[in-house]
């Protein structure tokens, strides 16, 4: 039961880590990214790859993943501007899906590495210097540290004046900001590049903890659960999109300790859309809704 | 060769038409991509395969029944749809009618998955021997596929030029070109839109299941394909809907069969002789032409709308 | 000259937008662009700020060309406009806006921001400070913390008059400053506009409302489908009768355009 819930708590905080990737998209910027997974898998794939067929040590093929997933993430972002926002979202869903194609054909390296085979063998960090029962909580404190620094880079980013371009672009669009002299362009690149590299840290995180990955774990409804993640917290405040991570995590696994039949499965899911749902209806601003930055009076200024 | 190409073409074209024309029309009234539509498609499909294991006939009379019980529910269900979630949110930003879109079909697809199982089902059909047709092979509920989507096609040309309702819907849209008014549409042509949009998405679905197996991600499994047929024939144009679904069906199946190699090394780009996509990536093409249409020819390949 | 547009024209399609039309605003006063709707004046407008190219001709600021530049680009150059539906960020609060003003800020590229945090903040405490002051000029102080969207049509205009001059602009263009506005407010934002000439700022100002127009600008120039119909002082080219005839065959009047109550309601309050 311990070891249940410590791995539970540890795929909430890769998946928070996920939803805080989205929230500094979607929340923060207004871009609706639904091709998210495909930046989770590009981390993972690119981390697992090198340590296990090119036999990289761990910290750089996670460098390496983290590095790819945020050059996707600029890839995603180049033609932005000259999309309308629901094809964008709607070119983004296809091209993860590009990727997982590729992923599901393509061997690396060896045969019956990659492609359907999928990549086993990823190595734990510190795995010897961790005595045996621990290594669990080992990983959820990596886990959490890692949600923590993430969390600590996307506030600092959004409280920045850089954070403020990108809000202009949610609130506003291209035109108000380019009126005011924003170089918009580069901005959202940034954005991408820093949300791609955070969703990257998850894949990584991901793949050296499962251990074994393959295409199937990186499908779409993967993105649609981050989405639910960041809907339900509250889409611009950051610590909502940790909240709703776990939340959402504990409905999709947390009774899958019951053995209950697949059908039973197939309902959590259904919660969960139901959920995003009323959200939408009835709370759409989610559990903890966006924060007023304040500046108090004058006189605090002066201070 | 060339005419089972062109027979397993048309064959995937017609799976996809009709979701694709339900889809174009409801992104063009609501303008908003609807990921909920082709899951229409998935229960659709379960409940024509449930009405007609009941139903006291032969097969293909109970599949005919079932299958025409099935559009009527998937329509109703559509409007019901609109009803209870999308005419809430007629003020909100696609983006949120996008999301509250897709948590609608978890509750579609995830329910079939709770109500019939996860397992794939297939209908009750006997064993049917293909006809030869040119000397390519078809098999007469693939035919079937064929001619129930030309069906439709006629009902909805005749619904969108011969009925009042699809006159004052045909002139709205005009209005709504020359204004680039959003919300131009009545209520009541809503309603008709979700209920023919899902309809049909039902009967999609159910000729993919007659064509291969009833399960509940069906209707996912075709959704950037359905996706790209919308885009290619330019949104809120159906009959471009229709000849973009066989554009997806011709690149799937043609793509495939080409040898690049012919193609590429008079360019001096590669220097084998033979040069195939490999099965495995069939799936893709869908997605490269979506991303492709997207980035450079986002009006669709008709064009109607400029927007 | 701070600012010299020669011989635009702007076509879409076999639409001419602008034909010809040729105007120059001296440093240190307010030049009114008035004219019938659909006179081409928001066209010009668009063109000068970066947000269209002109089909022919050139747009001179500070002596550079400047009619292949992006918007973006024309805006840190010092040449910044306001847009005639205000589109300020609605969900950022009143200072956010205003900060968001400032040109040239360090912290806006991730990295620099990243690298040298002091100097950030330095530079957000001087826009903090300058905000400040600009806000009390406009009397808006107490709603610094209220999200823009909540503010009223008037006093939405003049926060995005203010934010501009975060960006210590040489050359404002105000697409329709008071349009929509109550006649009060009115008072209040003509007042704001003149003071801020009389300190050096120079304005290119579309407006409806013909004694506002009197009232403050300094020179004039009537286009009516797409040409320059007149140009000179206020008071001697709105009395010309070809200016009225434009206006009255446009379907409008300058008695009427100039009362208030008759000026066209974009923005609800």
């Amino acid at each position: 039961m311990t070891a249940f819930v410590v791995y539970l708590l540890t795929i909430a905080g890769i998946y928070g880590i996920m939803s805080l990737s989205l929230s500094l998209q979607y929340g923060q910027t207004g871009l609706v990214n639904f091709g998210q997974i495909g930046l989770f898998m590009v981390g993972a794939y690119a981390s697992a790859a090198l340590t296990v067929v090119a036999g990289w040590p761990i910290i750089l093929g996670a460098i390496a993943g983290v590095a790819a997933a945020a050059l996707f993430g600029v890839l995603m972002a180049l033609p932005i501007g000259d999309l309308r926002q629901d094809y964008w979202a709607i070119a983004t869903l296809a091209a993860a899906e590009l990727i997982r194609v590729v992923f599901l054909n393509a061997t690396l390296g060896d045969p019956y590495v990659g492609a359907s085979y999928g990549v086993s063998g990823i190595p734990s960090p510190l795995l010897e210097l961790i005595p045996d029962g621990s290594y669990g909580w080992f990983y959820l404190a990596l886990v959490g540290l890692c949600a923590a620094g993430c969390y600590g880079v996307v506030i600092w980013a959004c409280r920045s004046p850089f954070g403020r371009v990108l809000k202009s672009l949610r609130e506003g669009g291209d035109e108000v900001a380019q009126a005011l002299g924003k170089e918009v362009r580069r901005a959202r690149i940034s954005a991408m590049a820093l949300g791609g590299a955070i969703a990257g840290l998850g894949g990584v995180l991901f793949a050296h903890y499962i251990g074994y990955i393959d295409p199937t774990y990186f499908l779409p409804l993967e993105t649609f659960l981050v989405w639910a993640m960041v809907i339900l917290g509250g889409s611009g405040n950051h610590l909502g999109a940790l909240g709703g991570a776990l939340i959402i995590q504990i409905i999709n696994n947390g009774t899958r300790f019951l053995n209950l039949p697949d059908q039973f499965a197939a309902l959590r899911m259904v919660l969960i859309g139901v959920l995003i749902i009323l959200v939408i209806l009835y709370m759409p601003k989610g559990l903890i809704p966006e924060r007023r930055r304040r500046y108090g009076g004058r006189n605090a200024a002066r201070r | 060769m060339i005419t089972q190409i062109l027979i397993n073409s048309l064959i995937r074209g017609s799976e996809l038409a009709l979701l694709a024309v339900g889809l174009t029309m409801i992104y063009d009234v609501l303008r908003f991509p609807s990921f909920v539509h082709v899951e229409f498609g998935t229960v659709g499909a379960f409940i024509a395969f449930s009405i007609s294991s009941i139903l006291p006939f032969g097969p293909i009379t109970a599949i005919v029944i079932g299958g025409c019980a099935a559009m009527v529910i998937g329509g109703a269900l559509g409007v019901a749809s609109d009803r209870l979630i999308f005419s809430r949110l007629r003020d909100a930003t696609p983006i949120i009618l996008m999301v509250a879109s897709f948590g609608l079909a978890f509750v579609f697809r995830f329910g079939s998955q709770a109500i019939w199982g996860a397992s794939p089902q297939s209908f009750p059909l006997p064993l049917m021997r293909s006809w030869s047709v040119l000397g390519g092979r078809l098999a007469p509920q693939s035919a079937a596929i064929i001619i129930a989507t030309v069906i439709s096609m006629l009902v909805f040309y005749f619904l969108l030029n011969r009925t009042r309702l699809g006159i004052a819907m045909r002139a709205t849209a005009d209005d709504a070109d020359l204004s680039e008014a959003s919300g131009a549409y009545s209520e009541r042509i809503i309603r008709v839109v979700w209920f023919i949009g899902a309809g049909f998405a039902a009967l999609g679905g159910i000729l993919i299941g007659v064509a291969t197996q009833v399960q509940p991600n069906m209707g996912y499994a075709v959704i950037l394909p359905v996706f790209a047929a919308a885009i290619f024939g330019g949104i809120g144009n159906p009959y471009g809907a229709v000849l973009g679904a066989m554009v997806i069906g011709l690149a799937e199946n043609v793509g495939l069969a080409i040898n690049w190699a012919a193609l590429l090394q008079p360019l001096g780009l590669v220097d084998t002789d033979y040069l195939a996509i490999p099965v495995g990536y069939k799936q893709a093409i869908p997605f490269a032409l979506l991303i492709f249409m997207l980035l450079f020819r986002p009006q669709g390949l008709l064009g109607r709308k400029s927007t | 000259m701070l600012l010299a547009v020669e011989n635009i024209s702007k076509r879409f399609g076999g639409l001419v937008a602008l034909d010809n039309v040729s105007l120059t605003v001296r440093q240190g006063s307010i030049f009114g662009l008035v004219g019938p709707n659909g006179s081409g004046k928001t066209t010009l407008v668009n063109l000068i700020s970066g947000f269209l190219r002109p089909t022919r001709g050139r747009v001179l600021f500070e002596g550079k060309e400047i009619q292949n530049r992006a918007p973006d680009q024309i805006a840190r150059t010092g040449l910044c406009r306001t847009f005639q539906i205000t589109l300020n960020p609605q969900r950022m609060t009143v200072m956010e806006n205003m900060l968001l003003g400032a040109t040239a800020q360090y912290g806006e590229r991730i990295i620099a921001a990243a690298l040298r945090p002091g100097r950030v903040r330095q530079q957000e405490q001087q826009n903090l400070q300058r905000a400040w002051e600009l806000l009390e000029m406009v009397h808006l102080e107490r709603h610094a913390d209220e999200y823009a969207g909540s503010l009223s049509g008037g006093q939405k205009k003049l926060l995005a008059l203010v934010q501009v001059l975060m960006a210590e602009p040489h050359l404002i263009l105000l697409d329709e400053p008071v349009a929509g506005v109550n006649p009060r407010l009115i008072e209040d934002i003509v007042k704001v506009i003149v003071q801020l000439r009389e300190q050096g700022h120079t304005f290119l100002v579309i407006e409806h409302n013909m004694q506002v127009v009197r009232r403050m600008c300094d020179e004039i120039c009537v286009l009516d489908m797409g040409q320059v119909l007149a140009q000179g002082e206020p008071e001697e080219v709105l009395a010309r009768d070809d200016v009225l005839r434009a206006y009255i065959s446009a379907g409008g009047d300058i008695a009427q355009a100039g009362d208030p109550d008759a000026a066209p309601t974009e923005t609800t309050p």
